[in-house]
């Protein structure tokens, strides 16, 4: 999906940055995933303030405080605090691989972290819809802090830059052919092979010269990674 | 230059850099004056070559990794350091009360609203005695015909330890709820403004019909005063943002918008700590019957005037 234009930022020496804008649906999942992690901590308060009372019948109301004491926290605490501590993660936002930055990528002060925070009650009403309907998918503490959770693009890590590309190909042709060496082993094996014998007869076809260093009794997919993969001497 | 090429060429300063900014996430203490020069010489080639590799070569996998890093260095190497909120000490001397003074009219206006709220529930409550069954509930009423207010069960069920942390939680989640609210267009800040209103004229005027009005205002004489002036003050906040969400400026409403929150968020953080004061009074003072009922009275009197000479601050010079 292409990006909306508000999404580029200019970065330094007017450079154009345009950030991984993470949508509702990637969002809902890591805020799902925090509430599940609240709910478990809070359980877990919950029980220790529970052995506080079993162990120390004199210290009940004590066990009782600090367990309405630790849910306000817990409840209200945990957003900000992580995101401040984590620069702008809290667990379930690194578990999708997600991150809140300022509008310029830069990262946001603690100032912006609490805001976004103290109005996440409204936002639980009306988060979701605000994000559906905006183009950088901010609930109402993003616009009021002034922030846009991104995609950290830590899968893209893994993917495939070619040192070695056939030649005259296009941008558009290595990406596609980045894009399958990357994708290969997730890809049923017959339909794997498939699609890399069609691109070794491209390959063929513009440049057979790096053709001919192939190996036609390998698999073909590995052939092709091997092919591409080593820089020239 | 072709992609092979540049890939090539460029790909060990990329290696390097990434190197370098994974370190330097992991203890930026260890980083050293020309190590954190040589990330920002490096990011900046980084960056130029995310733009060549943009424009040249969209959607390889050099074009993907490269913005990978750009974005991953400009999160490190660039802070928003304009909304940082100062030391304690200059908070409360100077952030709070230059904060408390700019929102003097959003104060005003729903400290009017709170007694317009008021004076409009204990109308009713004087009209229609119904309505206070209705707000506290048929056991309180039947305890105020029999001359005791509910708020003796305070010190009775439980201790105060166990009370003051349910007070100060809560009146911490109202202070919340009616800051918050502003950014739903200022609505949940007049709500809260206006409920708090209404039923305290509405129990006012109930225990005043049963001859226990006297006896009301002792309770929350101690800490009835500062409560009301926090919830308040942190309402204010939300009602500035509701106003600069809806009321037009020269800039845009964004900038205004943004500007407000982070105004109105020094309110709130002043004001949070007072709450845990009040827990205690509210939960150990107010309900004492062997504290004198002018003891209580000065006590409310004097955590008001504190919060106010703090929130005020008169050594500060006048304006913002």
């Amino acid at each position: 999906m292409e990006n909306p234009p508000d999404a580029t930022v200019l970065g330094l020496d007017n450079v154009p940055l345009e950030l991984p804008v993470a949508g509702p649906a990637s969002r809902a999942l890591a805020a799902f995933l925090d509430y599940l992690i609240v709910g478990i901590v809070v359980f877990l308060w919950g029980g220790a303030c529970l052995a506080l009372f079993a162990v120390r019948r004199g210290l009940q109301w004590w066990a009782l405080a600090a367990f309405l004491v630790g849910l306000f926290v817990i409840e209200y605490g945990y957003f900000a605090t992580v995101e401040i501590l984590r620069g702008g993660q809290t667990f379930g936002k690194w578990a999708v691989g997600l991150r809140v930055v300022t509008r310029e990528a830069a990262r946001p002060g603690t100032a912006a972290f609490l805001i976004r925070n103290a109005v996440r009650s409204v936002d639980l009403i009306i988060g979701v819809p605000l994000m559906v309907l905006d183009d950088l998918a901010r609930r109402l503490g993003d616009r009021l802090a002034g922030t846009v959770v991104v995609h950290v693009e830590a899968s893209r890590r893994g993917a495939v830059v070619l040192p070695r590309a056939p030649r005259g190909w296009s941008a558009q042709e290595v990406a596609l052919l980045e894009s399958f060496l990357w994708r290969a082993p997730e890809m049923e094996p017959w339909r794997a092979e498939h699609l890399a014998r069609q691109l070794l007869d491209c390959i063929r076809h513009d440049d057979p010269d790096l053709a001919a260093r192939v190996d036609p009794a390998r698999n073909p997919v590995e052939a092709l990674g091997d092919l591409v993969r080593t820089a020239e001497a | 230059m072709d992609y092979a090429r540049f890939v090539r060429l460029r790909s060990a300063l990329w290696d390097g850099f990434e190197a370098r900014l994974a370190a330097a996430e992991k203890d930026p203490r260890r980083i050293a004056y020309g190590d954190l020069e040589d990330i920002a010489l490096s990011y900046r080639q980084v960056l130029h070559d995310h733009a060549l590799a943009a424009s040249r070569f969209p959607g390889t996998g050099a074009a993907h990794r490269l913005r990978g890093l750009a974005l991953q260095g400009t999160h490190w190497l660039r802070w928003d350091r304009g909304d940082r909120l100062p030391g304690p000490g200059a908070f409360f001397a100077r952030t709070f009360p230059l904060a408390f003074r700019a929102h003097l009219p959003h104060l005003v206006a729903a400290v009017t609203l709170f007694a317009t709220a008021l004076l409009f529930g204990a109308s009713l409550a004087i009209v229609q005695p119904g309505a206070g069954t209705a707000i506290l509930g048929p056991e309180a009423v039947e305890g105020l015909r029999q001359g005791h207010l509910w708020t003796e069960s305070l010190v009775s069920a439980v201790p105060p330890v166990v009370t003051s942390s349910g007070i100060a939680t809560n009146n911490m989640s109202v202070a919340l709820a009616g800051w918050a609210g502003g950014a739903a267009l200022g609505l949940g800040s007049l709500y809260v403004i206006l409920l708090n209103g209404f039923l305290l004229g509405a129990v006012l005027a109930t225990t005043l019909h049963y001859g226990l009005a006297g006896a009301l205002l002792e309770f929350v004489s101690a800490h009835g005063p500062l409560e009301i002036t926090l919830i308040l003050v942190t309402s204010a906040g939300g009602l500035a943002l509701g106003q600069a969400l809806v009321a037009a400026e020269d800039l845009p409403r964004r900038v205004v918008w943004q500007r407000a929150g982070r105004d109105a968020l020094v309110l709130l953080v002043g004001c949070l700590p007072w709450f845990v004061v009040l827990g205690i009074v509210e939960a150990v003072v107010s309900p004492a019957p062997t504290v004198p009922r002018l003891l209580k009275a000065g006590l409310g009197l004097g955590l008001e005037a504190s919060f106010l000479v703090l929130a005020w601050n008169p050594r500060l010079p006048g304006g913002r």
